[in-house]
């Protein structure tokens, strides 16, 4: 490695670029774009609105950063050298994979699938942990009626970035750790189908991650997540670093999914049939392919938002012929598919555990797949749920209600097959097989509690109430999350090496169940009492209620520092793995601990399916 | 009964109905059905208060018949997953033994089981579609009094056109009279909620948006706004006061014309 550096300059180069030097060259090129567009941008005409011009230097700065940290990282390099009409040497493709090269790795380009898991699931957790944290401001702010503490412009911002992290957090809780670092293994391939869109894919994330930051100092993001128009086009500056953020965090999505979609539709293993594909690989999959439709459109309707902001253009401006129901179309044809994106995967997790931890075969495989593909294929016709009381089309309501309620056979197919999993299966009692419990009793709730909010009249009642803000957390947090978790102790062992502490685990979960039952149930009881979303004080009627969420949120706050500390120890020292802890029949526990750059030396050749557990009965 | 066969053996020639785990899981189901439907409703009856207008009623009665057409099929999962938990428990950091059989599908389950998640489905829909038409058909009555209603940050204001140029900052309103609601917003999207009269529209800046509701009872109710509308979102709220047709006459007469002209809201008739 040292000495093909050494040799040529453009070699160096390569090795040169890391983390710190993203860092540096982005803001070096921020500041220099801001203080050019601070010299040299014309005032604004009289007749412009607000901001104009600040929203162009922002927009402009942000815009530098993330092409000079994209630049610092070493994500042009690549291209860099198609253009001159070279390629990567093989050795540069094995410095690239992070080959010998140690702890340094996390923090270069790397394109090693392994090495991406990795990152996302660090980055997963920080994400968690931040978005936590407001959690917690938002639910002391709320322990007691009247105004509280925090201001409510301060407020209104920690709620906005609260739900965008939290949404950005579980898109990739799943797809992120365990569709890049296990999905490979699990389908028998050395790497994925494009390792440096792997990567690129993970460094979009730490490049958006800033802008998301800048805007806590210059305004915040006082909209909510769903940042509404024409509230996004008299919001302050902050508006443009959400913008930033979710046109950055768009691309590393669309670049995600179309880097999994072609892994698993091309780089399965010899043999491996699409019935003999594992359903963890199929939820992950539908996931992306969600994404793949669904991001564009996220991206562009935040694009024609800072054109309002900064061009003066009237996409959504009423006043000059735009409309704010486009904005809310284009956001929720994104922000439909976006919910099955999060649960999808989580839920396709723990169909590939049942049979492990029941030791018997997953219960009917094919209506496990339609399921999947049923609440995918419906989920893109679904957005106008969300604007049912918009005013927008009254016409629509009942077709709108129709593929709505419709959704209920498919996600009722992945009950069947976990249920039907369990029925006289040999319970393991560990962690992740307590999770499947927990995710069929919470996810029961969450799509219960839907069918009220699809029905029009009902959720003429319930619509912007805290009942809709209890409902998605029962499905993305506890459908959602309680997957992602059992996911993380489930692999664990062949992502360190090491197996999660059990004993902690096992108090994380437990506390963080009981404390998640407690808060959103109290949240629903708000709800049904009328207590609308997104406010910062409340009447005395709703005190009870309020104060029982709080509870249930610190009880929620300790079991996942619980589990932090479950993590970080036994990732630390915890007690080495061995290669199958498990005793699972998926590929990726073939594979040593840990496990080789090229995770197989000769490629595995698949002759059954992964469940083939139980004994013939006669 | 042959003494040779083993238990797993006996257990799959029996017939299914005759199978100890079954009859479990049916004494389960009705008795998980029972809990889950009984509570869940009171759990929301408590929560949702008295209503105040038929709207409403039809609202807590939707809700409740969705709580009682789901409660068998949460009771029916909860069964299951309880007769899993109680049974053939394993502990310990190797795995048990496996299953006894390798059951991997069933197709009559299947069959029975996507039957019955579209009769379940179905029924939704219908009930729901049989309560919109109702709503739908509030919209058109032309005996409903008309209110113009408009949100700007932080504040609703409420007109009444047939009236004198009358604008108040509290809503008033005649018991047991239809009225249509006009609504629009001077600035950003907002939501006008009537919340104890069950209807709910968002006021939206240059379009005017209708709903209907007959108030049945006289009394104080809340207005609040229900959608994120920017610094004091969570102060924008005030009163429905909802008094006898003599005492609204007198409220409205008593008012002073405060100057404003009445806007017209596309498609009021009076």
């Amino acid at each position: 490695m040292t000495t093909f550096a050494t040799k040529q300059e453009k070699k160096a180069l390569i090795e040169r670029l890391n983390v710190f030097t993203a860092f540096a060259l982005g803001a070096i090129s921020a500041i220099v774009v801001w203080r050019l567009a601070l010299a040299f941008l014309p005032a604004d005409a009289e007749l412009s609105p607000l901001f104009t011009r600040e929203d162009k230097i922002t927009l402009l700065s942000m815009i530098a950063w993330f092409i000079g940290f994209m630049t610092g990282i070493g994500a042009l390099i690549g291209p860099f050298r198609w253009v001159q009409g070279k390629d990567l040497s093989h050795e540069e493709n094995m410095f690239y994979a992070g080959k010998d090269m140690g702890i340094k790795r996390y923090f270069r380009y790397t394109t090693d699938h392994k090495v991406v898991g990795i990152q996302y699931l660090v980055i997963t957790m920080v994400i968690f942990g931040i978005g936590g944290i407001l959690a917690m401001l938002i639910r002391t702010n709320l322990g007691k009626p009247g105004g509280g503490w925090i201001h409510p412009q301060a407020y209104n911002s920690i709620v906005g970035t609260h739900g965008i992290i939290m949404i950005v957090g579980t898109i990739i809780m799943v797809t992120g750790p365990f569709g890049n670092y296990i999905m490979p293994i699990m389908i028998g391939a050395r790497d994925m189908a494009f390792p440096r869109l792997n990567a690129l894919s993970f460094w979009l994330i730490v490049a958006a991650a800033i802008p998301l930051i800048w805007a806590q100092f210059i305004g915040g993001i006082s909209t909510g997540w769903s940042a509404y128009n024409p509230l996004a086009g008299q919001a302050p500056l902050g508006m443009d670093g959400y913008i930033m953020f979710i046109c950055i965090f768009a691309i590393s999505t669309m670049v995600a999914g179309a880097n999994i979609t072609t892994t698993v539709v091309r780089m399965r293993a010899r043999g491996m049939t699409w019935n003999r594909t594992p359903i963890f690989i199929y939820g992950v999959v539908a996931s992306v392919a969600l994404a793949l439709p669904a991001f564009p459109v996220f991206f562009l309707s935040q694009v024609m938002s800072g054109m309002d902001r900064a061009l003066g253009t009237s996409f959504y401006n009423t006043a000059l012929g735009g409309s704010g129901w486009l904005y809310e179309n284009l956001f929720w044809i994104m922000g439909h598919p976006e919910v099955y994106v999060i649960l999808i995967p989580a839920v396709a997790a723990l169909m590939e555990m049942a049979p492990v931890f029941t030791r018997r075969p997953l219960f009917s495989f094919n209506v496990a797949v339609m399921g999947i593909a049923g609440i995918s294929g419906l989920s893109i016709l679904v957005w106008a749920h969300h604007m049912y009381m918009s005013g927008w089309a009254p016409l629509l309501s009942a077709p709108f209600m129709l593929t709505t309620e419709l959704i209920s056979i498919p996600t009722g197919m992945l009950f069947l097959v976990l249920v039907g999993t369990l029925w006289r299966g040999r319970l393991w009692m560990t962690v992740p097989a307590l999770s499947i419990f927990a995710l069929l009793w919470n996810f029961m709730i969450g799509g219960i509690t839907g069918i009220y909010l699809s029905d029009v009249p009902a959720d003429a009642f319930l619509h912007g109430s805290m009942f809709v803000t209890a409902h998605f957390h029962y499905t993305l947090m506890g459908a959602g999350l309680t997957g992602a978790i059992a996911s993380l102790i489930y692999w664990f062992p062949k992502m360190t090496g090491k197996m999660l502490n059990k004993r902690l685990t096992w108090i994380a979960f437990w506390l963080t169940q009981i404390g998640f039952n407690v808060a959103f149930m109290g949240m629903f009881f708000v709800g049904l009492q009328g207590q609308p979303r997104r406010v910062e004080a409340y009447a005395q009627i709703f005190s009870k209620g309020n104060l029982i969420t709080t509870i249930g949120a610190y009880t929620i706050m300790v079991g996942m520092l619980v589990l932090l500390h479950a993590v970080i120890s036994s990732w630390r020292s915890g007690i080495k793995a061995p290669m199958n802890p498990w005793q699972a029949k998926t590929l990726e526990w073939t594979v040593a601990n840990p496990v080789p750059l090229e995770n197989f030396e000769v490629l595995p050749t698949v002759t059954s399916d992964a469940y083939g557990y139980g004994k013939a009965s006669s | 009964m042959s003494d040779l066969r083993s238990p797993e053996q006996s257990y799959f020639q029996s017939k299914w109905w005759k199978r100890k785990d079954v009859r479990e899981v049916v004494v389960l189901w009705i008795v998980f059905t029972g809990l889950i439907g009984y509570f869940s409703t009171k759990f929301q009856n408590i929560a949702m208060g008295k209503p105040a207008s038929e709207t409403m009623e039809n609202v807590i009665h939707l809700i409740t018949t969705f709580t009682w057409a789901s409660s068998p099929v949460a009771g029916f999962v909860a069964a299951l997953a309880v007769e899993a938990l109680i049974q053939k428990r394993h502990h310990g950091d190797n795995p048990p033994p496996e299953a006894d059989h390798e059951i991997s599908s069933s197709p009559r389950a299947t069959a029975l089981w996507l039957v019955i998640s579209a009769l379940l489905c179905l029924f939704a829909l219908v009930v729901g579609l049989i309560a919109l038409q109702k709503d739908d058909q509030a919209l058109l009555d032309r005996n409903a009094i008309h209110v113009n209603v408009t949100g700007q940050q932080w504040a609703w204001s409420y007109d009444y056109p047939g009236s004198t140029g009358v604008r108040s900052n509290v809503l008033h309103l005649p018991v047991d009279q239809p009225v249509l609601f006009h609504v629009t917003s001077k600035d950003v999207k907002h939501s006008f909620w009537v919340v104890q009269m069950g209807v709910k529209i968002d006021a939206n800046p240059g379009y005017v948006t209708e709903t209907a509701v007959t108030p049945n009872k006289i009394g104080i109710f809340d207005i609040r706004c229900a959608e994120l509308c920017g610094l004091l979102h969570a102060y924008m709220q005030n009163k429905v006061i909802v008094e006898s047709k003599a005492d609204y006459e007198k409220w409205l007469a008593s008012q002073p014309d405060t100057g404003h002209t009445t806007w017209k809201a596309e498609g009021a008739s009076s």
